[in-house]
């Protein structure tokens, strides 16, 4: 215990205690002043701006988590069912894949997809569907769609966990006795991978909320989330600001985390 | 004219293991022969690394290979964030950093901090290829010293789409035409939004507004608004919107119409706005606490006197540089017109703008461009 003690001490405790001290002293000519205060926190809660930005933020969280779990669960179960054993390693790696090129890419790439003259444009021009380029970069919109391109492996992968180890067997029996197959999927299979969605959603919601370069690329003026400004504080040397800004975005993640473990029941996903 | 690449396959990787293995053993001869040559005054280069806080545009590999052959002083970049993250950087740690870049303003501001010394620049070689200009910045003189090594410029200027905008855009108050809704994109820096709205809304120091000046400028800013398509985080993608037309106007950098062109897009313009031009110009500085003073001036002359590199710097980056020679070498390359389209022979245009440079409200600054700009 002790060395994970002594691990979890200065690689964690430490660090998030310093944050703590920094987000009660104050900002002055681009020094931290060790001035305790909670002026940071006044600040952000007399500016409706800060509390819009992180309910926008948790919007295009829940969007973006939503539809990767809608695209991610059917995934799975494909894979995990009727993929031959073989087959499956290989589509994995095919899910795992995008994560060999670096993150940056990934969203700049998108640029050449939604862009005015790029791909999805360009394509239905050339069909004849539309004259002028649709405005497909630069929204909220926007920024939900690459998140749910970058976090659908972590979505997939969590779930075929959890999907493959599921007895089919059960869902047969179910429908032996009369349930219809959406019936059984609901109240045989769900419940018995929820730690997975629960896994699921909480390796794509958390990091979400903490995004600041995809909305930086994609999201234009509409697509501003709270990591952004956060990081803006960070570049002028505003360190205060930034780590005050940032605890109450953790605190915020971590009553999630709370609410998670009592709605969803996941005491005995914990052992408990 | 292209720099020096060497693509670095597996294969010559291994090679290059196995060859500096087994000549690890010749290096501590060869070593000694070179310091022989250089003669005994430059024996104490020897094994010296120096650690250097810069931006990714100011230097070479190649460049600092050559300085390590010709002096003996290696050198460990470090790729700096903005002015104040530097300022903050080299105030906290001490003697980590051997040379700082900052840009115009923030010299002076770090050296009154007693964070860097000053040099006698004109004793240095290198700086006999500065145009005369940059080899007397007034506001970097520390007596008959320099705080810091002239690098690049740059005015900040309007660039927009004739196609589109059909008034040239000569005003920032321009700018905000519901014509224009979606259609300007600049590059994310607080500061210069902020300064761009001083300038708007009559501020005496765009970078170093006033209270009261800070809040006519957000409000400014919130008029602009509903016209930025993006805020961006690079150069390229304010060129990229203007060449796929998604946006109409950019503020940038000399040399974003010829960038436009280059990618292939629409002509572009440039407008300079009559309320006058922000800038910027950069240096290297020597930091006080630095254990490796005494080289300094046989790095920077070493790094700075290779005029290849200089010239190749301006056409890599595109923004003028104040090495004269450089663009002597241009023209004998055949870039005199580029060159001369980045007025590169105009050095003085940068001491007329609005120097970038600490505030005296960062933090109000800050707090404007956020509540501003939040989702």
């Amino acid at each position: 215990m002790v060395p994970v003690a002594v691990y979890f001490g200065l690689f964690f405790v430490v660090p998030f205690a310093l944050i703590v001290c920094f987000s009660f002293w104050v900002d002055s000519n681009y020094t931290v002043v060790h001035h305790w205060t909670i002026e940071n926190y006044r600040y952000f809660a007399s500016q409706s701006v800060y509390v819009h930005t992180m309910w926008s933020t948790l919007w295009v969280a829940l969007a973006s988590t939503a539809i990767t779990l809608g695209l991610a669960f059917p995934f799975s179960y494909w894979l995990a069912r009727y993929v031959p054993r073989g087959l499956q390693k290989l589509l994995l790696v095919l899910v795992i894949v995008p994560f060999w090129t670096s993150y940056l890419l990934r969203v700049y790439s998108w640029l050449n997809i939604l862009g005015d003259n790029g791909l999805i444009n360009t394509t239905l021009q050339k069909l004849g569907l539309i004259d002028q380029p649709l405005s497909l970069l630069y929204h909220r919109w926007t920024v939900v769609v690459v998140l749910v391109y970058l976090y659908f492996p972590f979505a997939a992968l969590t779930l075929y966990s959890s999907i493959d180890r599921f007895d089919w067997d059960q869902l047969l029996a179910a429908m032996d006795l009369g349930a219809s197959p959406v019936t059984a999927l609901r109240r045989i299979l769900i419940p018995q991978i929820r730690p997975g969605i629960t896994a699921a959603v909480i390796f794509v919601l958390i990091p979400i909320l903490g995004e600041y370069l995809a909305p930086q690329i994609v999201g234009g003026t509409d697509g501003i989330m709270i990591g952004n400004q956060i990081d803006e504080f960070q570049k002028y040397a505003l360190y205060a600001r930034a780590a005050s800004l940032s605890l109450l975005v953790a605190a915020f993640i971590v009553l999630l985390l709370i609410l998670f473990r009592r709605s969803l029941g996941t005491r005995e996903a914990y052992g408990a | 004219m292209s720099e020096e690449h060497t693509p670095l396959t597996r294969a010559e990787l291994l090679k290059r293991g196995g060859v500096a293995a087994a000549g690890l053993s010749a290096f501590g001869a060869s070593n000694a022969l070179a310091a022989t040559m250089r003669g005994a005054g430059a024996a104490s280069t020897e094994g010296v690394t120096l650690a250097w806080l810069t931006w990714f545009d100011h230097f070479f590999p190649q460049q600092l290979k050559t300085t390590l052959k010709q002096t003996g002083i290696a050198c460990h970049p470090k790729l700096a964030p903005s002015d104040s993250e530097i300022y903050t950087t080299i105030r906290t740690t001490g003697s980590q950093f051997d040379i700082a870049a900052m840009d115009a303003l923030w010299v002076p501001y770090a050296h009154k901090s007693g964070l860097t010394e000053s040099f006698d620049l004109n004793g240095m070689k290198a700086a006999k290829q500065l145009y005369p200009a940059a080899r007397d910045i007034a506001i970097w003189k520390d007596g008959s010293n320099s705080m810091a090594y002239p690098n690049g410029w740059s005015t900040i200027q309007t660039y927009y789409n004739p196609k589109f905008v059909k008034t040239k855009p000569d005003s920032y108050d321009a700018l905000l035409d519901p014509a224009y809704k979606k259609k300007i994109v600049y590059e994310n820096s607080p500061e210069t939004f902020v300064a761009f709205a001083g300038l708007a809304t009559g501020a005496k120091v765009p970078y170093d507004q006033t209270l009261p000046e800070i809040a006519r400028s957000k409000a400014w800013l919130e008029k602009l608004k509903p016209n930025i398509l993006k805020i961006v985080d690079q150069n390229f993608e304010t060129v990229n919107a203007l060449k796929d037309q998604s946006a109409w106007i950019g503020l940038g950098n000399l040399g974003v119409d010829l960038r436009v062109k280059a990618a292939g897009g629409p002509p572009i313009k440039v407008a300079y706005p009559k309320e006058g031009l922000l800038g910027w110009f950069d240096g290297e500085q020597m930091v006080k606490a630095s254990k490796h003073k005494d080289v300094f001036l046989t790095f920077m002359d070493s790094v700075e006197s290779q005029t290849y590199w200089a010239a190749q710097n301006f056409l890599k980056n595109g923004r003028p540089m104040f090495n004269e020679a450089a663009y002597k070498l241009l023209v004998k390359w055949g870039y005199k017109k580029r060159a001369d389209a980045f007025n590169y022979t105009k050095p003085d245009t940068i001491f007329k703008a609005h120097l970038q440079g600490p505030a005296r409200n960062p933090q109000a600054i800050t707090d404007a461009f956020n509540e501003v700009f939040g989702g």
